[in-house]
């Protein structure tokens, strides 16, 4: 007890002392510990508020009450974006791994490039082609064919693709340019999206296009409002940022484990009271009135609090300043990724992971159909599982210190394929005891949640190294650029993700959600997708076996981007140069 | 010492200086990490882009190939039984239609133009008639938003109670004469003997809308509402059916429902939100003979079977029940402005002790309001009487 309080008492001096200047070897003085709590803590919370309630997919509660798209059409309208996307991606890599900082003819030409593209969207969602189309020409027939979509509609479709692309690409160059150089790559989009978002957020509860009677034209319609509402950006920036507060990858983790973790306290309250209030409402998770009135006023609180912290907290990645950038070409970007053999091993990590794509969240389903939770008790059960996972959490700096990366991660997909086995055994086997199924699945919950914040931690971690090490080998993060692998897993990918959603078709899921109130087809559509699932854990640990990255080497590459730091900024000064954005660590 | 060597050897050491000249900074590599390779050319970077552009096509190609083979679909799915005859096996209504027929396999034959001009469509079903259809399968028909009529031909022999799930503007299923497994009065469809019924159509009260001449529901002031409720919001069961089958009556617009006495089993979902459900009569002969709730005949009231019914304020459970599924009276219960509506309260006819002793109960079969910061079950009233 003696040296628990001793411990104390000497932690407490330490908080004191470097309150406001970090301790040496440290770069993060603990005044920004608390300001972390209080910025990812709000920014968290606003995000995975607006995340759980407002999406365009088949599992928000938005969509499965009032919307009520068939669910294939997600599918479909992916699929009408696709080939267009890869073009638009190729682009936005380019932008976006220059910070937006490129050469003056080339900024022209792609602001010509993208204020085309949303002039031409807007004009195709304007334009009503239907007496322009002949209803037995083949494409015609085709797209007519569609679930939730004529052809008419998907021109519409792409017309909103091409608009999105379009707005959102002029305003990432306009807005990277003048807010980078002051805010840092991560946090600076929250400064220029904020208002919108929240108008958007407060106008998709509001605007009763929900009440469209014709499906076709609710599909449109809904797919239009979301893209709009996608324009601007709400993400968890701050946590990425606060990921990146030092070049000290011990300062990092402890960073990541203690203000980090305690700032998602937030959104374990939010995560009560939210379902606990919808309990409320007239029609409960049914309600309207939940997206006009709790969700956009939840959100509004906690994007006050994000703009109020956001300014305290720092990135501070060693790297040279904006005008000694190494400014990456566009095939120099591709050829670096594609040299970075930890993205190849995590690729394919990603590609098993894929065999479960498609299916639905199982504890909504668990919780919803068959606990039938709603109010408080769905509260108290979601938090609770949730809580578990985060005591084990507050161990990470010693796992980090007694197990690989390697191991982690390999008992992380074991135990995964361990937990979901048991959840399919509870199903099948207990199946109309529906209590006795339900806890036995809980149980196995909170032994997955419990084994599964650790791993986590580690592997958000180990992506921060793998950017650290993509900087070393390339001269910039290449986070937009690493995209390319999904690429090359695409062609899996969408084939696998499109085979358990019309699995689910096949057991009975459609547009409809009632369907998993019957107890046959509500087996089928858990069991299958999970089953497949779980063969991916398991072939997900032989990838892991060829992991080579340790913290030696780690430490070894933040030398090196500490030194080029120095070196470019010395230069910068010599040559009477701006240094905004510089951090020599 | 060494165990203990052994256990922190992946701890994170302090921060390290490199002392690199200035002119490597680019250049420096790590020992066991790949060297640095910025801002210069890659070796034979012409034909590595060339590769790389065609795998990124061929990916590409194939993604957009995958996913399109995915989410087409034919107009009709057909499974061959080996003993020929076909199972229907899903629907997926391409063509906007509002009426089919499940009798032989069909085909959709789009008109050229010239052709087009003669019909109101622009394709026309192409009947094979040596491909007669026996089965349809459960979800043959899914939340089909067009489809009014189903016309089931003669040789059907099996028909899931979930063949027909969600089409919500399906207002009849007509079953041809011949047809000796399945019959339909007024467009619901029956087993031949009428001892199950297999679907009351969603929106068959349009259908009865338009049989007796209403274009709207009348307002429930107005004097037309009695005479609209007997003939669009009353469904008397006929007096052989013993059965309501899986879903039969689900989201159905019904306010009164008729049940005979001879009924034993309500099955799966049978009246799942039949929100407007309001009374249940059970009748020996006529209905006119009614008595109020379930028929005394009853023994299965399977899982779900009257939930979120909430229009329902009265429910007995008669003494020959043995059987109720788990949440069989689901949410037919609800708190607003601090008072209970719903059933509130279920009575049942046998004593507590022989209720306990006879009945097999599935989990929360009774409905749940809003308690405090929870929920709380329904009384059951033991030893009851049946309300006249």
């Amino acid at each position: 007890m003696a040296k628990f309080v001793e411990k104390a008492k000497g932690l407490y001096k330490e908080i004191r002392t470097h309150w406001k200047e970090p301790a040496p070897g440290n770069y993060v003085p603990y005044k920004e510990y608390k300001d972390v709590i209080f910025a990812v803590g709000a920014n968290y919370a606003g995000e995975k508020t607006i995340r759980t309630y407002i999406g365009f997919w088949a599992g928000c509660y938005l969509m499965m009450y009032h919307y009520k798209l068939p669910y294939l059409t997600y599918s479909i309208i992916g699929i009408i974006n696709m080939p267009l996307g890869y073009i638009w991606t190729l682009i936005w890599w380019f932008v976006c791994d220059n910070l937006g900082f490129m050469q003056k003819k080339t900024e022209r030409i792609l602001y010509a490039i993208y204020f085309s593209l949303t002039a031409i969207g807007i004009a195709m969602i304007a334009i009503n082609f239907t007496p322009m189309l002949n209803p037995t020409n083949s494409l015609v027939k085709y797209l007519n064919g569609l679930e939730g979509i004529n052809c008419a509609s998907a021109i519409k479709i792409l017309g909103t693709h091409i608009f999105y692309n379009g707005y959102v690409g002029m305003r990432n160059i306009f807005w990277r340019k003048k807010l980078i150089p002051k805010y840092g790559r991560y946090k600076y989009s929250l400064y220029s999206d904020i208002v919108p978002k929240t108008i958007m957020v407060f106008l998709i509860g509001w605007l009763p296009f929900y009440k469209i009677p014709d499906v076709t034209t609710r599909v449109w319609v809904a797919n239009l409002l979301f893209a709009i509402y996608n324009c601007y950006g709400f993400g968890n920036y701050l946590e990425t940022c606060a990921e990146n507060i030092s070049p000290n990858p011990r300062e990092r983790i402890l960073v990541r484990t203690y203000p980090i973790k305690i700032s998602h306290i937030f959104h374990s309250l939010i995560a009560i009271i939210i379902p606990a209030a919808i309990g409320a409402f007239r029609y409960e998770w049914a309600d309207i009135n939940v997206f006009r009135y709790l969700i956009p006023g939840v959100f509004l609180i906690f994007a006050v609090i994000t703009v109020i912290y956001a300014p305290r907290i720092q990135e501070r990645i060693p790297q040279p300043p904006l005008e000694k950038k190494v400014g990456i070409k566009f095939w120099d970007g591709l050829f670096g990724v594609l040299s970075n053999k930890y993205h190849w091993i995590l690729t394919i990590v990603g590609l098993l992971d894929s065999l479960g794509n498609g299916m639905l969240a199982f504890t909504t389903i668990l919780y919803l159909y068959t606990f039938r939770l709603s109010g408080l008790s769905y509260s108290l059960l979601v938090t609770l599982v949730a809580f578990t996972g985060t005591p084990p959490d507050f161990f990470t700096p010693y796992f980090i210190k007694r197990f690989s990366y390697k191991q982690v991660m390999i008992f992380f997909q074991l135990s995964r394929a361990i937990g979901y086995s048991l959840v399919i055994l509870a199903l099948v086997f207990c199946r109309d005891n529906v209590i006795l199924c339900g806890t036995v699945c809980v149980i196995v919950l909170i032994f997955m949640e419990m084994t599964q914040t650790v791993p986590k931690s580690i592997d958000r971690d180990m992506a921060i190294r793998i950017r650290d090490y993509q900087m070393y080998i390339s001269g910039e993060r290449l986070e937009s650029f690493a995209g390319i692998f999904g690429w090359f897993t695409g062609p899996i990918t969408s084939f696998v993700s499109l085979i358990i959603p019309l699995l689910l078709l096949k057991f009975g899921f459609n547009s409809n959600w009632d369907v998993l109130f019957i107890d046959e087809s509500r087996v089928n559509i858990v069991v299958i997708p999970i089953l497949i699932d779980v063969i991916g854990f398991f072939l997900m640990t032989i990838p892991f076996l060829l992991w080579d990255y340790d913290a030696e080497k780690h430490r070894q590459v933040m030398a090196v981007l500490k030194r080029r730091a120095e070196v470019t900024e010395k230069q910068a000064i010599e040559e009477g140069d701006d240094i905004s954005g510089s951090f020599t660590g | 010492m060494k165990k203990n060597e052994e256990k922190t050897k992946h701890e994170i050491i302090e921060d390290i200086e490199l002392d690199i000249p200035e002119d490597e900074i680019w250049t420096y590599q790590i020992p066991g990490l790949a060297a640095p390779h910025i801002n210069r050319e890659y070796k034979n970077a012409g034909i590595k882009r060339a590769l790389l552009v065609i795998a990124i096509v061929i990916a590409v190609f194939l993604s957009i190939y995958f996913s399109v083979r995915a989410v087409s679909s034919e107009t009709f799915e057909y499974k061959d039984l080996g003993n020929g005859t076909y199972e229907f096996f899903k629907f997926s209504n391409t063509v906007d239609t509002e009426e089919i027929d499940i009798d032989y396999c069909l085909n959709v034959r789009y008109l050229k133009e010239k052709e087009s001009e003669n019909h109101d469509d622009f394709y026309v079903f192409e009947k094979d008639e040596s491909k007669p259809i026996s089965a349809v399968r459960e979800y043959c028909f899914n939340c089909d938003e067009r489809i009014k009529i189903i016309n089931i031909g003669k040789d059907v022999e099996v028909i899931d109670g979930k063949s027909f799930y969600s089409c919500w503007n399906l207002e009849a299923i007509f079953v041809d004469d011949a047809n000796e497994n399945y019959c339909d009065i007024d467009g619901v469809l029956y087993t031949k003997d009428l001892s199950k019924v297999i679907c009351y159509p969603i929106n068959h009260d349009e259908y009865l809308r338009q049989k007796y001449g209403y274009t709207i529901e009348p307002a429930q002031d107005s004097p037309e509402f009695a005479q609209y409720e007997k003939d669009v919001l009353t469904y008397v069961l006929p007096l052989e059916t013993k059965i309501v089958g899986k879903l039969a009556f689900n989201y159905a617009e019904i306010k009164n429902i008729y049940l005979p006495d001879t009924l034993i089993e309500i099955q799966t979902l049978g009246f799942f939100k039949s929100t407007r459900l309001a009374n249940v009569y059970s009748y020996i002969a006529t209905p006119d003979d009614a008595y109020i709730s379930l028929p005394n005949s009853l023994t299965r009231i399977e899982s779900d079977a009257f939930s979120y019914d909430q229009d329902l304020t009265y429910m007995f459970i008669p003494k020959n029940v043995e059987y109720i599924g788990h949440h069989a009276f689901w949410d037919t219960v609800y708190d607003e402005d601090g008072e209970l509506h719903g059933i509130t309260e279920i009575f049942v006819e046998l004593s507590e002790d022989d209720f306990h002793k006879k009945v097999t109960c599935g989990d929360q079969w009774r409905g749940k309001y809003d308690y405090r910061l929870f929920k709380k079950s329904v009384d059951v009233n033991y030893s009851a009487e049946r309300k006249n």
